[in-house]
């Protein structure tokens, strides 16, 4: 397993605390964390109004459910990031609303986001190690081969099943499963280097 | 070295892609391989990582304080719930203790336990209330037990279960009320049991549910689904 890094384990500390009910290390924890997930659910819901209404229940659900926290089985962040992944895909289902999202979330031309882009250089210069691995993400992202890309961008955007995927791609389900595969494997790789 | 095939199903495990009955088969491989769950846990950092893709969104300071003040509330019920209630709320601390009651006698004998009904229901508080034996079914334990107490007035219940292991990751038990008004199951919450595999949970359905014909359990995605999805672990009628 790869070497927890100085943030990571701050992170669990923060969470064995809100496991005490520590209301400081939680209102510490949201400091750390509600950017990239309001990002997320901006991003999934397409409505900031309720992407403020997803925040609130993921943020109670993490208050009320740290003590299932597992470091064995992901970062806190990355906990945070599939819990609201997940809340907010129960949303879209209850209201019917997945494939209008994703019809959205595969329009947005706020994804591809290439190497050379100016904005990504001005961020990156003046911001926190958090947000640098942000910009990280996005050029390794943008570097993906396409179909890569937009397979993984259906499924976790758009909360699309791999059959869902499949069907809309118009594409074999042993294909998109591959792509899914090789795009993680490689964002994993270069996020590694 | 993981199988190609393995590892297509591991990426779609890390997204939360497959479906229930895949990820359970899949969840079966990876207890037996520590390879393989490393794999895992390094795509789930991949795929929690993609949220980065997400354009930048700042939220507006307020949903701060409003979230802070929801957890200062919850945080005060906690500590202050015995002393703060209204007069009449030993009345579920009422209810769970003859359900514990219940359930010791449920195994050894049926006909002492209806006495003690009996006796419990001579109480007034607990005239309105119906006692649901839930039986298990696999995946659970043959000898998992599950016992609600429902008060269809206050649309409130307490479920008392042991025996029950905790489930596997990404995984959650998730209380139904089956009521006869209603096409669907109504969620009444998600159940944990502790280190014992022992629960003893009150919960209030998401919707009124005025004719419960039966309570049943299941397993689903972590945290809860709106609408059943997994396999029925406990089912049973009053």
């Amino acid at each position: 397993m790869k070497q927890e890094t100085s943030q990571q384990i701050a992170d669990r500390e923060m969470i064995a605390r809100v496991v005490q009910g520590d209301q400081s290390a939680f209102r510490a924890l949201y400091d750390r964390l509600v950017d990239p997930l309001y990002s997320l659910a901006c991003k999934m819901l397409g409505d900031e109004v309720e992407a403020q209404d997803a925040m609130q229940d993921v943020f109670v659900q993490i208050w009320r459910r740290a003590g299932n926290y597992d470091p064995e089985q992901s970062s806190v962040f990355t906990w945070a990031i599939l819990l609201t992944r997940s809340r907010i895909i129960d949303r879209l289902r209850a209201r019917g609303r997945r494939l209008r999202v994703v019809a959205a979330s595969t329009d947005d031309a706020d994804i591809p986001i290439t190497a050379g882009d100016a904005s990504v250089a001005e961020s990156a210069a003046d911001i926190s190690s958090r947000n640098e691995s942000a910009m990280r993400v996005r050029t390794i992202m943008a570097n993906l081969p396409v179909e890569q890309r937009e397979a993984i961008d259906l499924a976790f955007f758009g909360g699309l099943t791999h059959h869902e995927v499949a069907e809309r791609l118009g594409e074999p389900l042993g294909t998109v499963k591959a792509r899914i595969r090789r795009g993680l494997l490689k964002l994993r790789e270069r996020m590694q280097t | 070295m993981i199988p190609e095939e393995q590892q297509d199903q591991a990426a779609l495990y890390a997204l939360g892609l497959l479906e229930p009955h895949e990820a359970t088969a899949f969840e079966s491989q990876l207890s037996a391989n520590a390879e393989l769950r490393n794999v895992v846990r390094e795509l789930r950092e991949a795929a929690g990582s993609v949220a980065f893709a997400a354009p930048p969104r700042t939220p507006p300071a307020s949903l701060k304080e409003r979230i802070m003040r929801e957890i200062a509330a919850e945080a005060e019920e906690r500590k202050v719930v015995p002393l703060r209630r209204r007069p009449l709320s030993w009345v579920p601390w009422a209810i769970a203790a003859a359900l514990a009651i219940f359930c010791g006698l449920l195994a050894i004998d049926r006909a002492r336990l209806e006495r003690q009904l009996a006796d419990i229901r001579g109480v007034d508080q607990l005239m309105q209330t119906t006692f649901f034996t839930l039986a298990p079914s696999a995946p659970a334990p043959a000898d998992a037990k599950a016992t609600v107490a429902w008060q269809a007035g206050p649309q409130s219940g307490v479920i008392r279960i042991s025996n029950l292991p905790a489930p596997q990751p990404g995984k959650d038990y998730q209380l139904w009320a089956v009521d006869a008004e209603h096409k669907d199951p109504i969620s009444a919450g998600i159940i944990r049991v502790d280190k014992n595999g022992v629960a003893q949970v009150r919960f209030k359905p998401v919707e009124t549910a005025n004719h419960v014909k039966a309570f049943a359990i299941s397993l689903e995605r972590e945290g809860g689904v709106p609408k059943k999805e997994g396999p029925i672990l406990f089912v049973g009628s009053a």
